[in-house]
């Protein structure tokens, strides 16, 4: 499809060479920096999976630089070629980019804030407001990349070649990793291309939800536009389902124990505290043991990531949705603490002043179905996690041991694992340790 | 009881002006005015460079798909040139030097692979939109020829399709009616040896296209695609029993797509080099200038000229295509119906289509808060 092209000339956007295509390879540039070049002049060549093709240059110009080696993937929508305009720098901004910015996915815990408004169900990008004061140079790609991260890009320190800002940069500020301070000029020339791996490609985009079935129309009494946080979430889901291979391992444990001493606790310290904290500091103790499950999927470079601490995601029951907060370095907090935390991000959650790193970045998630109901369940991972924890709502059954009857508390668990990454006895053996660690709950709470 | 033939046919291949410039004078001689033979090859000129630059455009992200016409160009020209004012030409994607001829502004063409509905937009024109759905077409022509003769006006048809199109179901329909109902339409099929990847040796045993005809009682010829001067008398011969005896001829024109089947295509992946190469040398346009240059009805001088000129000439037509006001979203309506189905005219009023659960019976039940009016 035609692609648009900046008003100023300042810059080529690789458009989509065939049909479909979303990225190419780079075979050889026929240009070089500091050359005029002619409309219609070859530019570079270039492979898609359909052909190898003659980029030409749409209009005349001055070649200020050539983003990409010979060799590299470029996404279609990147920055191919950067023209000289005269005065320096350029500057894309005033490139209209809100023509039907692409809905695309994200994981739930990174619903965008200001989707979730039902007031803005139109299918607009979150205005990024600017700082006066200094803006930051990058790509139109990485723009887009920030403005679905909400992310302010002028508050993004660059270390892309002339400081411009790079989709990592972005992603990294998104994420929290990365301070906001303008970032020193590196001395060592970046590759641009790895500087930025823009559009996300189909693959990686989540199904379309509209497949044309029959809909019955018949006393419809009001339609909701599937939009906003609903979208989002439908999105990550299906996503999430077509990606992982999601396997269920379920199991009970007998947290009697763990019951008596959490009641012991809650009068200790005067405030009452429910299973959740213990089964989550289980889990961590237990991602310790099986670092396996600890791990996102990369994707698109194709890459298991395995995480030194636990992130750990916590699916919130809002008003508006599901929303997943995460705590960060929860492997380091105490069951007090993971409470403390968890009841503030909920409530963060719920009256929407949650910050938007404390949506992202998870590496593991517990979904606390049980509070609402249910015994088992077949969670949906939080993609790119491997793994999601289901815990049901804990019931005094007759259980027996060593030929006796007695009455003990049941909780429920049902953990989802990708199987691509985690293999059903790893899974087993996983949740096996966290039963275990609840069964047994002096490592999680001390003697009183 | 003996067995006797009941039917025995034969095809004819008509070759005027061959690749080698041999010109056969008695069909030849006169059939075309020198002027207008020296029109038709500028023209021939400025649609090559029309492709060009098209292709480029979409390389560049200034166009969505195109289909390259190069080495086609003479078949739809001759066929055009052969046609009255009055005629139809219903055509698919390959034929837009005849198209231009016939006074289609090229830059509808343009816009058409730029997603503008105006591009569609034909009034005035006794032509219809491409078909980019193979064959459907040669229905439309059938058609409209059955109209002509039942309105009892003297146009004809003329459509134009690929050898591919020759196996959907519409080409026999068409066909078929045509005959059976004995209507004024001319086919033409511009067999340019491959329905994108697949090669006619593959799409048909029988060794001409031209024969499907005869199974539906049709007069068949097959002509050289790339020979201006046999395109326009088999055309003519075919309109002229068109409009004259109410039959339909089937024209097999021989030709070759010098280019990839679309943008989207490498057509280097499956055709050999040699064949190209072979394809090369048959381009109407090396025949034409060398027989107008063996006249002294051409020069070099002249041919500068009308590269200039036609490279001046597309440059105003991207201009023109490009720098058009974007059209109102509820122009996607206009140019399909002359008055909209009442389906439409909801969907018109409610910039909603039924597709995604949008019934246009039910736009007055309640939407939520915030829906997007």
């Amino acid at each position: 499809m035609a692609t648009k092209q900046p008003d100023d000339k300042s810059y080529f956007i690789l458009p989509d060479l065939g049909e479909g295509v979303h990225e190419a390879e780079l075979i050889k540039w026929r240009v070089a920096v500091g050359e005029t070049v002619q409309e219609h002049q070859t530019l570079a060549e270039m492979e898609t999976d359909k052909a190898l093709v003659e980029v030409p240059s749409p209009w005349t110009g001055v070649i200020q630089s050539l983003n990409g080696n010979e060799g590299d993937i470029i996404n279609v929508g990147a920055t191919l070629v950067n023209y000289d305009i005269g005065g320096g720098a350029t500057s894309p901004e005033d490139v209209s980019m809100d023509d039907a910015p692409p809905d695309t996915g994200c994981v739930v815990g990174a619903v965008d804030d200001s989707m979730t408004v039902p007031a803005s169900f139109a299918r607009t990008a979150p205005a990024i407001t600017e700082n006066d004061g200094q803006k930051s140079l990058a790509t139109p790609a990485v723009r887009k990349i920030a403005r679905e991260l909400n992310v302010d890009i002028n508050s993004v320190g660059g270390t892309g070649r002339g400081g411009r800002v790079t989709a990592s940069d972005v992603e990294a500020f998104a994420h929290g990793t990365k301070p906001a301070a303008p970032a020193p000029q590196p001395a060592v020339e970046a590759t641009p291309v790895q500087q930025a791996p823009i559009t996300k490609s189909p693959e990686q985009q989540p199904e379309a939800l509209a497949t044309r079935v029959s809909v019955p129309q018949e006393g419809v009494m009001e339609r909701i536009p599937f939009r906003g946080i609903r979208r989002k979430i439908a999105e990550a889901m299906t996503h999430s389902l077509h990606t992982a291979a999601h396997f269920q391992v379920i199991d009970e444990a007998d947290v009697t124990k763990l019951n008596q001493r959490r009641q012991a606790l809650s009068d200790f310290v005067g405030r009452k505290f429910s299973l959740l904290p213990f089964v989550m500091s289980a889990v961590t103790k237990a991602l310790k043991k099986h670092p396996s499950l600890n791990s996102t999927v990369d994707d698109f470079v194709e890459e298991i990531l395995l995480h030194s601490h636990v992130n750990l995601g916590c699916a919130v029951d809002t008003e508006n949705g599901l929303m997943v907060p995460v705590i960060k370095n929860a492997d380091s907090l105490s069951p007090v603490q993971l409470a403390e935390e968890t009841a503030r991000l909920a409530s963060g959650c719920r009256d929407r002043s949650i910050a938007r790193e404390e949506l992202t970045g998870g590496t593991f998630t517990i979904s606390n179905v049980g509070s609402h109901g249910g015994m088992f369940s077949t969670p949906i991972i939080n993609y790119p996690e491997v793994g999601i924890l289901g815990v049901g709502r804990a019931k005094e059954r007759v259980l027996t041991k060593d030929g006796a009857f007695y009455a003990g508390l049941v909780l429920p668990l049902s953990m989802s694992c990708d199987h691509r990454v985690v293999d059903g006895a790893e899974g087993a053996r996983f949740l096996r340790t966290i039963c275990e660690l609840l069964e047994n709950p002096e490592e999680l709470i001390p003697t009183i | 009881m003996p067995v006797k033939p009941i039917f025995e046919a034969v095809i004819n291949h008509v070759s005027i002006l061959d690749e080698h410039g041999n010109f056969d004078a008695e069909l030849g001689e006169g059939l075309i005015p020198n002027e207008d033979v020296v029109a038709m090859y500028k023209h021939i000129l400025s649609c090559r460079h029309f492709d060009e630059i098209a292709f480029k455009l979409q390389r560049s992200g200034r166009m969505g798909t195109y289909p390259e016409n190069r080495g086609q160009e003479a078949a739809s020209l001759g066929a055009a040139y052969a046609l009255e004012p009055n005629d139809w030409m219903v055509t698919c994607y390959r034929e837009n030097a005849g198209l231009f001829w016939r006074g289609l502004p090229k830059e509808k063409i343009l816009l058409h692979w730029m997603g503008d509905e105006r591009g569609n937009n034909l009034d005035g024109l006794r032509m219809t939109p491409l078909a980019i759905a193979i064959g459907s077409q040669m229905l439309h022509a059938t058609g409209l020829a059955w109209a002509s003769k039942y309105k009892g006006d003297d146009s004809i048809a003329c459509t134009f399709f690929g050898d591919g199109a020759t196996s959907e179901g519409d080409f026999h329909e068409a066909a078929n009616f045509a005959a059976s109902l004995s209507l004024p339409v001319v086919f033409v099929c511009q067999n340019n040896g491959w329905a994108i990847s697949t090669p006619s040796s593959v799409e048909s045993a029988a060794p001409t296209f031209a024969q499907r005809g005869l199974a539906y009682g049709m007069e068949c010829i097959q002509v050289d695609g790339n020979d201006l001067f046999a395109m326009v008398k088999v055309t003519r011969d075919a309109a002229k029993r068109a409009r004259e005896q109410q039959k339909p001829t089937f024209i097999e024109a021989v030709t070759y797509r010098l280019g990839d089947h679309t943008t989207a295509d490498d057509a280097r992946r499956y055709r050999d080099q040699e064949e190209l190469d072979m394809w090369m040398k048959r381009d109407p346009i090396i025949r034409l200038r060398q027989w107008l240059e063996s006249r002294d009805l051409w020069s070099t001088e002249q041919e500068e000229q009308a590269r200039a000129d036609a490279e001046k000439e597309i440059a105003m037509v991207v201009k023109n295509a490009e720098e058009i006001d974007a059209p109102a979203a509820s122009e996607f309506f206009d140019n399909m119906f002359v008055e909209l189905t009442p389906e439409l005219k909801k969907q018109r009023q409610t910039m909603r289509t039924s597709s995604i659960g949008q019934d246009p019976s039910q736009v007055d039940v309640k939407q939520s808060e915030g829906a997007i009016k």
